[in-house]
């Protein structure tokens, strides 16, 4: 157990091996790089975001495409948004669906990311982009297909039909493995907790809702709907805020 | 791994933990020191092909030498199936449904193209195959593959529910007619003979259902006579129908709404008109006088 | 074979004991919540009620078998390790006793939030802010006392496992810190800070080295440490654990982007991914070598050694486990297998085979140890053995089929160019596989109770005889 002369490897790793303050030290900075590179510049450079693209950004200036963020002109609510006006915050219904959607974990069977495949383009649409998941904390990518893509889910079915699926999936598809969630109908949606949700939003470092004071004041419209209602709510609003022109490159 | 490299010879490097931990010296394998060193060049290597770093004097990030993107893999992946749908999607282009339907090269390949469409899009709805789906408030949305149509069955007709969806409207009753009234009409439209009475006519149920209570495609209100029901088709069913109405904004009303596929952008022309022929095909459809539709020329709706 | 020892140390081994039988305990509990979830994708009707259906207690089996399972085998062995390769007890006993009642807090509470549906809803790092301010202070706990103890070690050269706990340590606390930031709407509901691309990087930045450093360094010192011990032998080459130690170190980090492959991410991060990962089969594979080459001339052991059994064939798979990884993290191989079973597949060679088994073969080593007995029953360690390995093969060949499956059924064209599969087509072609994964799963799960059985009868009979004999537990 004594102190051995010769040194099988370098003398300054048999020193890393004597030290626990120098192997400490060495590996908090070896370990530090490579997540500094693949994280720090997504939160700089223009090019991770469709809507700073400088691509993009020229031809939306120059009104050949739609645009790809909403931009809100003063005195306009969130309800004078159209389909194809860009990415906007979520309304406070469907604000309120987001977090249903988080707690029953529907994020672990369904993606919310089309990528550029051609089967994807064909089954579910528009590959997604990354400015369509800006105002996403936590973002809702997942990792797992169980069940299909959900990224442009709204308008392809009736809120009626989300209903019935979202009650009892298998009563209207036979071959689903998705649980029942006919629960939802009996909970109501929680205003307070509504305003407070948005006024976190509107508090984020990165992305922050910008919602406006009647923008907050418009939660007390949710009174008195359901969870079942707020998650269809949330459901109809994915996918269809940017109006795609076809032929142009939107990643870059 | 075998005992002939039975490497016990070698001496540790002299440290000794916990009793009997120790050290070997042996050199790594080579062909473990070879990858190692062929690992880091494959990364430069790599690194130089693909876009990879997110620095470059020009506040962008490194492009790569081979000038790979994914998009640039994505449209040479289309170009793969384009290739082999092109001469059909070609000519599908300014065709109306009617005409596709008349030429078997393009049915045929309407058929096969159908199917996802029609399991990814509308089975949901309209069950496989159009039998419909039936959950415990009954059937869903219309049966597709019978011959009851509301809004009929010509192959324009279907064409014209999938381009701009569906939601026929039928008012809540429950403040114009009395229970006994509901009740004596419930009765008659269970028997089939809606207009043996004639609060049928009094009371306007014929201005949508038509006189002989048979419907009006214009409006989809359903056929009355026919024994197939969309709705519950019991006399209390019958009932609540005419109560509560369909579409009526009434909390109870049935709510029957096919979505507008066009508007919501989630379908192509062409591939409507797919689903038109991929749904009329189904064996319901209703007859419109083939040789005609084959000249006819192109619908307004399939030209935009 | 402690009779040479000049001047025998006093361990601190009590917490550690606690530790290893709670890691036998939620060994059990996280494997029947992962074969209740697989029976409930196979048989959707099990979903009776929210707080289990699918979407919450899928969380709570990751959580039970990283951090409970997972987190409480790391420190047992951790605190076994760190105070036997430095001769030292522990810089601070109390400090291990706030980690062992700290750590099993959080795992109380994730198993009242989590069915409760209260998460922050990215994946492996669920539970909500007051919980991962309790892990991160137990976390650093851990950290402290077990580097203290390094720090105040005998002997001159820091052990090997000792590197890779310390990286795995470090690399943690960076990991969860940054990933949890959120601001609260409430004690049970907070939202990441970030969103979007730059949330996504950050998630697979922790979700990626949560398995990098965790599972991987964590247990690779686990390796290190009862791979020599239980075989008798010195580690193969010095210089190959030096040479794969700071490759997985600085090289793993940059993994986590093949997480995000052709998704909205910008194409560079996903390259540095993909390459990277490819580069890291060798580093990975040093370490199984250097495991493996150990048993040189030891082999013959393997006939009647049940615990080097799971210590090897847990090499096997980490070995297996990690070609697979870079594999599927190449852009072609992963547009395929990404969203697919493959990747539950390919979790549960690297979770079952690797993180398993090589913590099965530790625990079974540390309770003779730590009770100074014999197992109760050899034959049923024999037992558990064939279980865990036929359970394992099982998933993984179910999870390959329907992986691999699913990839093709969605991108299936017909000489028509047209999509040959309607999505449902795919999920109904799935039951057969989640249905054998779910008894793969079983087998797995049986052995698991064999296993807690056989410790209980060796704590007792240990006890017994103790009772009897009026000897102090030898450490
Ligand atoms: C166990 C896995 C699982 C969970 C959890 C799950 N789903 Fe599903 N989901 C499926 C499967 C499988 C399908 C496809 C079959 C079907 O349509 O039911 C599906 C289909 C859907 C569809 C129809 C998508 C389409 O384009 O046809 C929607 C919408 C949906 N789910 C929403 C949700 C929501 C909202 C939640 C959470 C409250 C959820 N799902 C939870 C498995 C799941
Ligand atoms: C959200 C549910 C839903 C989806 C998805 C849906 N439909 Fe419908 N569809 C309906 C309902 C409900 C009606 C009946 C509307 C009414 O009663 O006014 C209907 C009516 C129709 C009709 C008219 C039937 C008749 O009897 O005249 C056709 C044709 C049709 N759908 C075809 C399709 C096709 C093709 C698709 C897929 C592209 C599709 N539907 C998708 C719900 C749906
Ligand atoms: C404004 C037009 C309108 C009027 C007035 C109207 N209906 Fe209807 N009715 C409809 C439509 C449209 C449908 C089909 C709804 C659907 O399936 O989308 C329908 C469906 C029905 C059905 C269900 C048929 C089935 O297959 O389940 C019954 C029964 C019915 N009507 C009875 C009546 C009676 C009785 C009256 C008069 C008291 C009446 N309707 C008045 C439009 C009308
Ligand atoms: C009896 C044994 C086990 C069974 C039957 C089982 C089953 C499952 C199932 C069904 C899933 C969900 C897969 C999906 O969403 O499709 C899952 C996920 C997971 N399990 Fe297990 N599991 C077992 C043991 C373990 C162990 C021991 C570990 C870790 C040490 C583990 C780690 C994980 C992880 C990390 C995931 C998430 C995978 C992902 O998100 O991609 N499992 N498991
Ligand atoms: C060099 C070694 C490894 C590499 C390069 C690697 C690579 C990968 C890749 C490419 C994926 C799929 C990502 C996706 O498409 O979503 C993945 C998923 C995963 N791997 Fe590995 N892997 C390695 C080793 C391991 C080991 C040893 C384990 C042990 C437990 C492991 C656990 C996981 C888990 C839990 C996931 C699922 C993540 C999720 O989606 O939730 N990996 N890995
Ligand atoms: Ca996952
Ligand atoms: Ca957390
Ligand atoms: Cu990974």
């Amino acid at each position: 157990m004594s102190d051995h002369d010769k040194i099988y490897s370098t003398k300054f790793q048999d020193k890393i091996e004597r030290s626990t303050v120098l192997m400490f030290v060495l590996v908090a900075i070896a370990v530090a790089i490579g997540g500094i590179v693949e994280i720090v510049p997504l939160f700089y450079l223009d090019r991770t975001m469709t809507h700073l693209s400088p691509d993009v950004r020229g031809k939306v200036d120059s009104k050949e495409i739609s645009p790809v963020v909403w931009q809100r002109e003063t005195g306009q609510s969130l309800d004078d948004w159209k389909p194809g006006d860009g990415v906007r915050p979520y309304k406070p219904l469907e604000l309120a669906g987001r977090e249903v959607y988080i707690r029953e974990g529907c994020y672990l069977c369904h993606s919310q990311m089309i990528r550029p495949f051609r089967d994807e383009k064909d089954r579910y649409g528009h590959y997604s982009v990354s400015s369509e998941s800006m105002y996403d904390h936590p973002f809702q990518w997942g990792s797992k297909r169980t069940g299909p893509d959900l990224a442009r889910v709204g308008g392809k079915y009736s809120d009626e039909w989300h209903r019935r699926h979202l009650k009892y999936p298998r009563e209207v598809v036979p071959e689903s493995v998705m649980p029942n969630y006919f629960f939802l109908d009996d909970r109501k949606v929680d205003v307070a907790r509504v305003k407070k949700t948005m006024e976190v939003m509107n508090a984020m470092p990165f992305y922050p809702a910008n919602y406006t004071e009647a923008d907050i004041q418009s939660a007390a419209n949710a009174g008195g709907k359901t969870e079942m209602d707020a998650v269809i709510a949330y459901l109809q609003s994915l996918g269809n805020h940017i109006k795609f022109t076809e032929g142009v490159n939107y990643r870059d | 791994m075998t005992d002939k490299h039975d490497v016990s010879d070698m001496p540790t490097t002299g440290h000794v933990w916990d009793d009997d931990l120790a050290d070997l010296t042996n050199q790594p394998p080579r062909w473990w020191m070879l990858g190692l060193t062929a690992s880091a060049l494959f990364c430069v290597v790599y690194f130089l092909y693909y876009p990879s770093f997110p620095i470059s004097t020009l506040g962008d990030h490194f492009r790569g030498l081979g000038g790979w993107t994914a998009i640039k893999e994505m449209e040479a992946d289309k170009d793969e199936v384009d290739a082999l749908r092109g001469k059909f999607e070609a000519r599908l282009k300014d065709m109306t449904p009617a005409a596709i339907l008349a030429d078997d090269e393009l049915s045929e390949y309407v058929r096969r193209s159908g199917k996802v469409l029609f399991g990814d899009n509308c089975a949901a709805c309209h069950g496989q195959n159009g039998i419909g789906t039936h959950d415990k408030q009954g059937l869903f949305a219309p049966i597709l593959n019978d011959d009851d149509w509301l809004f009929g069955g010509r192959i324009d007709d279907i064409h014209t529910s999938i381009v701009g969806g569906r939601q026929g409207m039928m008012t809540a009753h429950k403040e114009i007619l009395s229970a006994a009234e509901i009740d004596t009409l419930a009765n008659a439209i269970a028997s089939s003979q809606p207009n043996s009475t004639p609060l049928f006519v009094e009371k306007g149920c014929s201005v949508c259902h038509g006189e002989d209570g048979k419907g009006m495609h214009v409006m989809g209100s359903a056929n009355l006579t026919d024994k197939i029901w969309r709705f519950d088709g019991s006399v209390k069913g019958i009932a609540d129908t005419i109560r509560y109405g369909v579409n009526s904004g009434d909390p109870q009303a049935h709510v029957a709404v096919m979505p507008n596929f066009k508007e919501a952008g989630k379908l192509s022309d062409a591939e409507i008109k797919k689903l038109a022929v991929y749904v009329y095909e189904f064996g319901g459809g209703e007859a419109d006088a083939p040789a005609e539709a084959a000249t006819m020329a192109p619908a307004p709706e399939a030209e935009n | 074979m402690n009779a040479a020892q000049a001047t025998p140390v006093k361990y601190d081994m009590e917490v550690v004991r606690w530790f290893s039988i709670a890691a036998v305990i939620y060994l059990v509990v996280g494997t029947l919540l992962g074969v209740w979830i697989a029976a409930e994708l196979a048989w959707p009707s099990l979903n009776f009620i929210p707080e289990i259906a699918f979407g919450r207690l899928r969380p709570l089996h990751t959580n039970a078998v990283i951090f409970a399972f997972g987190g409480c085998t790391l420190m047992a062995t951790g605190y076994y390790m760190v105070q036997r390769t430095g001769a030292t007890r522990l810089w601070s006993n109390g400090l291990a006793w706030f980690t062992f009642w700290g750590w099993n807090l959080v795992i109380v509470l994730a198993v009242i939030t989590l069915p409760l549906g209260i998460t922050q809803g990215k994946e492996y790092a669920e539970l909500e802010w007051p919980i991962d301010i309790l892990i991160a202070i137990v976390w650093l706990a851990f950290g402290l006392n077990h580097i203290m103890t390094v720090a105040i070690r005998k002997t001159s050269h820091i052990y090997v496992s000792n590197w890779f706990i310390m990286s795995m340590i470090v690399m943690i606390t960076y990991l969860h810190v940054v990933n949890s930031l959120a601001i609260p709407v409430s004690l049970a509901t907070s939202y990441s800070i970030y969103s979007g691309v730059q949330d996504a990087m950050v998630q697979w930045w922790w979700g990626h080295n949560a398995v990098g450093f965790y599972l991987t360094a964590g247990f690779l010192g686990i390796m290190y440490y009862f791979v020599p011990k239980q075989a008798g032998r010195p580690i193969f080459s010095y210089r190959l654990s030096v040479l794969h130690f700071w490759a997985l170190t600085f090289g793993y980090v940059w993994l986590g982007s093949h997480h995000l492959q052709y998704t909205a991410l910008p194409d560079w991060t996903g390259s540095l991914g993909a390459a990277v990962s490819l580069a890291m089969i060798i580093p990975s594979w040093g370490g199984a070598i250097n495991g493996m080459m150990t048993l040189s001339g030891a082999w013959d052991r393997l006939r009647t050694d049940y615990i080097l059994r799971f210590l090897v064939v847990a090499l096997a798979f980490y070995a297996m486990s990690t070609f697979e990884g870079p594999v599927m993290s190449l852009k072609t191989v992963n547009a395929l297998s990404h969203y697919t079973d493959w990747t539950i597949g390919h979790v549960h060679s690297g979770a079952l085979g690797w993180v398993a088994m090589v913590a099965i073969g530790a625990l079974y080593h540390m309770v003779k140890k730590l009770w100074n007995t014999e197992m109760y029953s050899d034959s049923l360690v024999n037992v558990h053995f064939w279980l865990s390995t036929i359970g394992t093969v099982v998933y993984i060949v179910a999870m390959w089929v329907s992986g691999i499956m699913q990839g093709l059924m969605w991108r299936d064209y017909d000489e028509y160019g047209t999509l040959t599969y309607t999505f449902v087509e795919s999920v109904f072609a799935m039951h057969p596989y989640y249905a054998m994964r779910a008894i793969g799963g079983l087998i797995f799960h049986l052995g698991t109770l064999v296993m807690l059985y056989n410790v209980v009868m060796t704590v007792r009979q240990a006890s017994a005889a103790r009772g009897a004999a009026a000897v102090p537990a030898q450490a």
